[in-house]
């Protein structure tokens, strides 16, 4: 190609792009979802919160129904949108039929045909965008009322524009719903790690770097309703998100938020008024939100075309006169499409040509929860356990625990580990399922085993920093599988 | 003929070029190995001995100055507020109704904290760079009176003593507290501290004077580090109490809450003995108060949030009614308001437990802080009306002073000072220095283990190939230029690759600062001039007879009795003047079980006698350990020949450096 060529075709793209057409100040991405939506058999999870027909548009003031724009045109169903950080696009799941499964795509937010942006072969749901346009997302999608189980977990992903997609999440449980948050990190739901696996799951919130490090549970941990989906980071530092006492939201979710100030002690009802049936919630450049809400309740799921979208402030006692009231619609999501400070990054330190990462655990007798039948044995050593069927695990190793209660382990990366701490009779005094990961070249810290939420370490010297780390492998022979609980 | 006459001229010319290459070259390297010690130096470059003058360096040349507001203090009917314009070397004066400057006067000497006597009439000014105490009559704003003081006076105190007016000046660069007579004017006495002593509150209804001091110390390596608070009795200058606050440093900030009997402190609670293996959590550092109560008893508490921080905490105020106390965050742009009610209340109920707990609770804070007021760029001092009504926050690279109604807790007006000087690219790199927002939620800024661009005096662990293995002592910035390359393996050739990707993987755990910012950072650093080590009354005097005798020590060649020194262990061939180093690699035998290499970068000696601790990993913690404990074969230095006398007179000479 020559050079003039090039120059050409360049100016050309740039024109392009200058000519994209933007979506009006003011406007909104909305979700619609069909009043009278078939009953679906065996499907996924994305084809209940999205039957056939739904749709993502945009609605400019105000509001009308003449001044809406699909964008989703061309599929048969879509749902789930997210608005890039500059406002200039619209991320979205669709279906191109019905026989396909979900991807993610991407329309320009001024309108224009979606362009499909993931191939993933198990489908793709939850877009979120996080810095430098970091494309965020689940995957495989779940099958519908598998979202607290299943045999392969959706796990969620990362792709950089126009590159291949990346996983972030190794958990065993599904991860899903994501959003970014301010300082750059996923924040996204799962299930809460259990000592048994026959132990029904209840989800809570978690967060990773954007590179997949430094897992972390964020708040939701067996402090209220065990269902728990759709987090969304508020202008005045809440988190919101919703919940229900069973089943995957819909008409009986409500919704609350925690204090990012202390997520573990501040759970409570996100509006001073009482409502139920709570779609969804999303926050505005002006510090209110936009919230879902079927205003005739009722018991299950309902599809009577009565959910609207009403812009709520922090205070008001009550919810006012919907913005968004369409009776041949259920209007379910709902989001400003303005440009709005992008997240932080992450310099990642993953080492992609290690298999290993480094954990340093500071004292693993420092616990917020008691030993197995009240033994207060100091802990003598630290086993080391992975997954390996349900109910079942593979011993890694087991190594001493310095004077102090400090360790620290090279182990294999991108698998979740679960750890025991052991008297010195080998007696089990704490259980940790598999439910942590490291990623490769990974240094990561913790506190304790069951450590304080939110607490900073005790400036002390660990011992174990006196020798190089124990290392632990993933072979063929690691050991026989067996219990994965003691 | 003439073509084989023009090739054998241009052969015999290439052959003695190369041949005087080669012998230059060969001659080189035994030129640097003889004067380094080292024998596979390798080429480099002759500048790396050969340094040009220290006129030449960026921190020896004039530079652009700014109305930075440092101490700030109101006069007792509220009307007047009196500003400290170190960088000016002035006293502003401003009408607090019209927010209006009235007055300026030159004070000469980095006018920069300030006190008003009962009446207001006399205004009392710590002149950091002149190592005085001006006192400036308020009606006329003429300056009446001075006298000396200790190194860097940072703050002064005005109080009534049963034995009569006293001032209390902690003295930063001498690490002591000068107390004063006002009638006459005159030093008592000076009384020693703890280190960097900063800032000062009267207590007690002027019976007790708190002195906070900056910088902690540690007993030994790797022990807990703390920060002391001198507690004088004001009238003679004797030591009531010494407090450690355990973990704490960078304890800028100190106020008296008379209603509660309680004295409070700004703090980073530093946790530098764990591995940085993370930063969320607070891991490397967090901000909070100490409260300390007459008896001595301590409690800390978090000013940060579980996912929020509020770095660099400096200064404090608290209001006459004892129910708020304010704390400036300069490296977040915030002041913090905190509900002493409801930290009272928090501190009554919870048990011994729960108070050792607390400075580790990032989520303990939301109980107490009743609001986050946003400010203009690195807001320090703080300043409240008598009767509470009116905050008062210097925004030191702002140029202003932001006027808060304490009711509505909402601004109510400006006083600006300057132009916020966003032409000068050593300003915009200070404010890059202090702004914390490179880092992960903001958890620090380059301030925070950089005070003043100088050490805080702690060895840290950096995260690298493994974990819990890379221990290096904090090197100050303070006329690093020229001194290239940086990091105690030297691995970094110049600032914006020091700080750079690097720093952000391994430290900031966010997104690399942007070159432009970082070039700004690199010009602001290389501007920082060596810290002052000797009185201001010295500074262009000659030697005493120690530091000249400490002088021949450092020059020698020869031992007493005639034996040659090697070159290679002569102080002066790796600590070669003007810059006091040779910038090169070289082992003086401290390798430690866990370090990878026994090699590390010279260190300059400009200031050193104010950057303990010493060595790679801090392992000494007075210049004197060095020769004492650590000294090894004579591998740093012929020291095995010194008598104590000598090595009192070389430490002496070291600290005039």
């Amino acid at each position: 190609m020559s050079t003039r060529t090039c120059i050409i075709l360049g100016a050309v793209a740039l024109v392009a792009a200058g000519c994209q057409p933007k979506a009006p100040g003011g406007s909104l991405v909305l979700t619609q979802t069909p009043v009278q939506a078939e009953p679906l058999q065996n499907t996924t999870l994305m084809d209940v919160r999205y039957p056939h027909g739904s749709r993502v548009l945009l609605l400019a003031p105000p509001f009308g129904r003449d001044s809406v724009l699909e964008l989703s045109r061309g599929l048969v169903a879509a749902g789930d949108p997210c608005v890039s950080w500059d406002g200039r696009w619209v991320y979205f799941a669709g279906k191109s039929s019905d026989e396909a499964i979900w991807q993610i795509y991407r329309v320009n937010s001024g309108g224009g045909l979606p362009e499909l942006v993931t191939r993933m072969p198990g489908g793709a749901m939850g877009p979120a965008i996080a810095a430098h346009g970091q494309l965020v997302f689940s995957s495989p999608v779940p099958k519908a009322g598998h979202l607290s189980a299943a045999q392969e977990p959706a796990a969620l992903y990362g792709q950089m524009p126009g590159h291949e997609p990346y996983r972030l999440t190794f958990g065993p449980d599904n991860a899903v719903d994501a959003t970014v948050l301010r300082d750059g990190r996923i924040l996204y739901v799962s299930a809460r790690a259990r000592d048994n696996y026959r132990t029904p799951k209840s989800l809570g919130l978690f967060t990773i770097n954007n590179d997949g490090t430094e897992v972390t549970a964020y708040a939701c941990q067996g402090d209220g309703a065990d269902f728990v989906q759709r987090p969304r980071e508020l202008d005045d530092g809440r988190i919101a998100f919703l919940t229900a006492h069973s089943g995957e939201g819909g008409s009986m979710a409500w919704a609350e938020s925690v204090k990012s100030a202390a997520p573990f002690a501040t759970r409570g009802s996100l509006f001073k008024f009482g409502v139920v049936g709570i779609r969804s919630v999303e926050p505005t450049a002006g510090g209110e939100v936009l919230a879902s809400a079927e205003t005739r309740s009722g018991l299950g799921r309902s599809m009577t075309g009565n959910a609207k979208i009403f812009r709520v402030a922090a205070g008001d006692a009550s919810l006012s006169t919907p913005l968004v009231d369409d009776p041949l619609w259920n209007s379910i999501e709902a989001m400003g499409v303005a440009e709005r400070p992008e997240p932080s990054g992450h310099t990642t330190a993953i080492m992609p040509a290690s298999h290993y990462g480094t954990v340093v655990c500071l004292n693993v007798n420092d616990s917020s929860e008691p030993a197995a039948e009240g033994n207060l044995a100091p802990a003598a050593e630290l086993r080391v356990f992975v997954p390996d069927g349900p109910g079942l695990a593979r011993t890694l190793g087991t190594i001493p625990v310095d004077a102090d209660g400090s360790v620290i382990l090279r182990l294999p990366a991108d698998v979740p580990l679960g750890l025991e701490t052991l008297d010195a009779q080998g007696h089990v005094l704490r259980h940790q399922p598999p439910s942590l990961w490291l990623r490769p070249g990974e240094n990561r810290a913790c506190i304790g085993c069951h450590e304080p939420r939110n607490h900073a370490p005790r400036n002390i010297r660990p011992l174990a920093t006196m020798h190089g780390p124990a290392h632990l492998e993933l072979t063929s022979q690691t050991s026989a599988a067996h219990a994965a609980t003691p | 003929m003439n073509l084989k006459r023009i090739i054998v001229v241009t052969s015999s010319l290439a052959l003695a070029v190369a041949g005087a290459t080669v012998g230059g070259l060969s001659g080189m390297r035994e030129h640097e190995r003889i004067r380094s010690g080292l024998p596979n130096l390798g080429l480099v470059s002759c500048m790396k001995c050969h340094e040009r003058g220290l006129d030449s360096l960026p921190w020896a040349k004039p530079r652009p100055h700014h109305d930075s507001p440092d101490g700030i203090a109101v006069s007792p009917d509220g009307r007047t507020l009196f500003i400290a314009l170190s960088d000016r070397d002035e006293v502003a004066e401003a009408d607090v109704a019209s927010l209006a400057v009235t007055r300026r006067l030159k004070v000469p000497g980095g006018p920069f904290g300030l006190a008003l006597d009962t009446a207001g009439n006399r205004l009392f000014v710590a002149c950091r760079n002149q190592d005085r105490i001006a006192v400036i009559g308020t009606r006329d704003l003429k300056e009446l009176d001075s006298v000396s003081v200790g190194i860097r006076p940072t703050a002064v105190a005005y109080c009534r003593t049963p034995n009569g007016e006293r001032l209390i000046v902690p003295n930063s660069g001498s690490d002591d507290i000068s107390v004063l007579s006002v009638a006459p004017l005159l030093e008592l006495t000076r009384t020693a501290a703890g280190r960097e002593p900063y800032s000062v509150a009267v207590s007690d209804g002027g019976r007790r004077v708190y002195i906070a001091n900056r910088m902690s110390v540690h007993e030994r390596l790797l022990s807990q580090p703390a920060s002391e608070v001198t507690v004088l009795d004001p009238s003679d200058g004797h030591v009531l109490n010494r407090v450690d606050l355990q973990s704490a440093h960078l304890a800028e900030g100190v106020t008296d809450v008379p209603v509660r009997g309680w004295v409070i402190n700004s703090m980073v609670r530093v946790r530098n003995l764990i591995p940085i293996t993370q930063v969320k959590d607070g891991w490397v550092m967090s901000s909070g108060i100490a409260i300390t109560r007459h008896d001595g008893s301590v409690t800390q508490v978090p000013l940060d949030e579980a996912n929020a921080y509020f770095p660099d905490p400096s200064g404090i105020a608290a209001s006459p009614d004892g129910r708020r106390a304010y704390v400036a965050s300069g490296g977040a742009d915030v002041v913090t308001v905190l509900d002493l009610d409801r930290l009272g209340a928090w501190l009554d109920h919870a048990g011994e437990a729960e108070r050792g707990d607390a400075p580790e609770n990032m989520a303990l804070s939301y109980r107490y802080v009743a609001a986050r007021i946003p400010t203009g760029c690195n807001p320090q001092h703080l300043a409240l009306s008598p009767d509470g009504s009116r905050l008062f926050i210097a925004e030191r690279l702002d140029d202003g002073i932001l006027v808060v109604d304490t009711t509505s807790l909402k601004p109510a007006g400006r006083i600006i000072l300057g132009d916020r000087g966003l032409d000068d690219p050593i300003r915009l790199g200070e404010r890059v220095f202090t702004r914390a927002r490179y880092s992960f939620q903001g958890q620090f800024s380059c301030r925070s283990c950089h005070p003043d661009g100088h050490v805080d005096g702690l060895s840290y662990d950096f995260d690298g190939a493994g974990v819990g293995d890379n221990l290096l002592a904090n090197r100050s910035l303070c006329g690093v230029a020229g001194t290239e390359p940086f990091k105690w393996n030297g691995k970094n050739p110049t600032l914006q690759y020091q700080d750079g990707p690097r720093f952000a993987r391994v430290l900031m755990r966010t997104d690399e600062i942007p070159q432009p910012q970082l070039d700004q950072l690199a010009t602001y650093i290389k501007h920082l001039p060596p810290t002052r080590t000797v009185p201001w009354s010295r500074v262009g005097q000659p030697l005493t007879p120690s530091e000249e005798r400490g002088r021949k020590l450092f020059f020698a060649t020869r031992r007493p009795d005639g034996t040659p020194i090697p070159f290679a262990r002569q102080c002066q061939t790796c600590h070669r003047p003007p810059l006091f180093t040779n910038r090169l690699m070289t082992s003086v035998g401290t390798q430690g079980a866990q370090d990878s290499s026994g090699v590390f970068d010279t260190p300059h000696l400009i200031g050193v006698g104010a950057m303990a601790p010493y060595l790679h990993d801090g392992r000494a913690r007075t210049l004197e350990e060095i020769w004492t404990v650590y000294q090894k074969d004579d591998l740093h230095g012929v020291s095995s020949y010194w008598s104590k006398e000598q090595l009192n007179d070389l430490v002496e000479y070291l600290k005039t450096i």
